[in-house]
């Protein structure tokens, strides 16, 4: 029978305090050692979202340079009148230019590709020829957005293509055909390699490379644009004002609305990005802010509980004091009392923590987010980037032997701290007035 | 003749009641020689019980001196004091004041586990004392399983533990039944006479009183002592 006994003997006097006292703080410690992990879960779901978005966001910024570089340079819209079977038929239409005639732009400072495409279409076809150089491949693979976008079927066109073509699906569903078939394009047949699905933005193209199309529509060696690529977005009106200055009839445009877009959709990623960021650390606020709640709630239960028990027994003090215990003594048992009440507590709250960690997780903090439907596509005459929609997911939290461990000595420490004050009064009560309290 | 445990001079102790000091103790003088067994009378309010916490190291005097086997008391810081109180003094109260949780030996052990004694030492000291007291029967028993007069027999064991220099007595039989009175009564004059104990026992009651060899009377603050 020592000092140990004692306390437990004292804790089990009083079944139904002690059973009340060690519900209500193994339900806190039971939050306490949830609250860590929930933070560490949560923080990772969210920076698993962070990462998603900084990708997305890195995307969209390259995109953005890629977009921002080019500019088209083509002659002004002109009346067409053709022969119709019934009366002419009067178009707009982009006149040619001859390459040759244009070759200085290669030679303009800060550009790096000229690309000369051509787009012809006839008044009686319902679409568009579209004719794209493929017989560079380093300039396919730098600027991608030079070919069809969103390939639903097939392949895409790809460097030393001839006699092929990607038909825009509605072409295609037009001539009836599937990827492997031909198609009769301006008397001539074509291959279909591939289908490029129907975009709100894209043209009803049938795209094949810049030769065939020149040659099924007798304009060897011409071109409707010429798309020029600067060498940096910070040249791209230097570029603009030394082509207007050397060939002072071509309309050259910047994909200034394509650009507005763009660095819209960067500006939400960037939102999207503060707002994870701001979740993570309001995540970990909260759980540290409510552990310190529970601490102190934990330590005032004790600290209350130990202070009536000290008052109760009072004349158990005197008794104890009279048969020689010293203040130590008196100390060290009420603090072993407190602190076996809120060990016992701890142990209590790690087994609820391990069954009802998640579920109090999800309760005490604030859900993190995670990020639905990245993705960036792009279409003929551009690129969009996408970075989805955020939403809030709940977590799973796991309770590890560390946190176990944690978590005991934690209840230790409360007990120890909420029991210091009680006890530190029931050793200096002086025993002659302990003795007379009743 | 033998030697003097307990020597108090000059002892004067005040306390404050509300607004009014209290003075229950004035210039009290007293001997005690080892082995006697003192009764100390008086009426209620006369300053018994605070004689008894001042012999007791339970309080502190206001000025004079309480000298316990030579050992001035009075001058004691409490850090000290816990030890006389542990090694010199075996308390016996009127309510018993038995450590519920306990059972009857355990009661006994307290008493020398305070006091640094090993298990099984305090363990076979603890039944011999019971049995001692009569109640080798009862050592399991809790303190609200046994009479009150079993009940301050396991607190007389547990005065005797550590073979103290005085046992101070306050008020023994005070709630006590007619019968067990005389049991206890019985008792202290048989550790007495047999033991040598040095008992000094409070009571207002002169039946009791009488079974010491020594009766003194306190009243105005004093001891005066009734001649045989």
């Amino acid at each position: 029978m020592g000092i140990l006994t004692r306390a437990t003997r004292n804790i089990a006097r009083r079944k139904t305090r002690a059973l009340l006292v060690i519900v209500a703080l193994s339900l806190a410690l039971a939050m306490i050692v949830s609250i860590p992990p929930s933070i560490t879960a949560s923080q990772e779901a969210t920076q698993k979202t962070i990462d998603n978005l900084t990708t997305a966001a890195k995307i969209v910024a390259s995109t953005v340079n890629m977009a921002a570089t080019q500019m088209d340079c083509n002659l002004p819209l002109t009346l067409r009148t053709d022969a119709g079977p019934y009366h002419n038929e009067t178009t707009f239409e982009r006149p040619l230019m001859n390459i040759t005639e244009y070759s200085n732009l290669t030679y303009v400072q800060h550009v790096t590709y000229v690309v000369p495409v051509l787009e012809q279409r006839a008044y009686d076809w319902p679409y568009t020829v579209y004719g794209v150089p493929l017989d560079d491949a380093t300039l396919l693979s730098s600027y991608p957005i030079l070919l069809p976008a969103n390939i639903t079927a097939g392949r895409n066109l790809q460097a030393g293509d001839s006699g092929v073509v990607v038909l825009h699906e509605r072409i295609a569903n037009h001539f009836g055909v599937a990827v492997g078939e031909t198609v009769n394009i301006f008397g001539r047949d074509f291959e279909v390699v591939g289908i490029e699905g129907q975009e709100a933005l894209n043209t009803t193209y049938a795209t094949m490379s810049l030769s065939d199309a020149q040659a099924i529509t007798n304009t060897t060696g011409q071109a409707s644009t010429f798309i020029v690529f600067a060498d940096s977005v910070d040249n791209v009106y230097a570029v603009k004002e030394q082509i207007v200055g050397a060939y002072p009839k071509l309309t050259v445009t910047i994909a200034q609305t394509l650009l507005n877009q763009v660095y819209q959709m960067q500006r939400q990623t960037n939102e999207q990005l503060q707002q994870a960021h701001e979740t993570m650390n309001q995540i970990e606020s909260t759980g540290i802010v409510e552990m310190g709640i529970i601490t102190i709630a934990d330590s005032a239960i004790i600290l209350f509980i130990m202070l009536y028990t000290v008052r109760e027994r009072t004349k158990e003090i005197g008794t104890l004091k009279a048969l020689g215990a010293s203040n130590t003594t008196i100390l060290g048992q009420f603090m072993l009392e407190g602190v076996l009440l809120s060990l016992i507590a701890g142990i209590v709250g790690i087994v609820i923590g391990i069954f009802g960690a998640t579920s109090l997780a999800n309760i005490l903090l604030p859900q993190p987010i995670t990020q639905t439907g990245i993705g960036i596509t792009t279409s003929g005459s551009g690129t969009w980037g996408g970075s989805g929609s955020l939403t809030a997911a709940s977590i799973s939290v796991t309770i590890t032997p560390e946190l176990m461990l944690f978590g005991l000595g934690f209840s230790v420490l409360l007990g120890a701290l909420g029991s210091l004050y009680p006890a530190w009064r029931a050793a200096r009560i002086r025993p002659a007035e302990a003795m007379r309290y009743e | 003749m033998n030697e003097l445990v307990l020597k108090i001079e000059n002892l004067t102790k005040t306390y404050k009641l509300g607004k009014r000091d209290v003075q229950p103790l004035i210039d009290l003088n007293l001997e005690v020689r080892r082995g006697e067994f003192t009764a100390i009378m008086g009426p209620s309010g006369s300053g018994k019980t605070t004689l008894l916490n001042l012999i007791g190291c339970l309080d502190k005097p206001t000025s004079g001196s309480v000298l316990i086997d030579n050992i001035d008391i009075a001058r004691l810081p409490e850090s000290q004091l816990y030890k006389i109180r542990r090694d010199k003094i075996g308390f016996i109260f009127q309510n018993f004041n038995l450590l519920p949780y306990l059972n009857a030996r355990e009661n006994v052990e307290l008493a020398m586990e305070l006091a640094g004694k090993f298990k099984g030492q305090r363990k076979q000291r603890a039944l011999e004392l019971l049995a001692t007291v009569g109640l080798s029967e009862r050592e399991q028993h809790r303190p609200q399983r046994l009479s009150q007069g079993e009940q301050q027999r396991v607190a007389i064991a547990r005065a005797l533990a550590n073979d103290p220099a005085i046992i101070l007595a306050d008020e023994p039989t005070g709630n006590l039944d007619k019968n067990s009175k005389q049991e206890i009564v019985k008792l202290l004059a048989n550790l007495n006479q047999k033991q040598g104990a040095t008992i000094i026992m409070v009571t207002h009651d002169e039946h009791i009183a009488a079974s010491a060899e020594r009766i003194l009377f306190l009243s105005d603050g004093k001891i005066q002592e009734k001649q045989a």
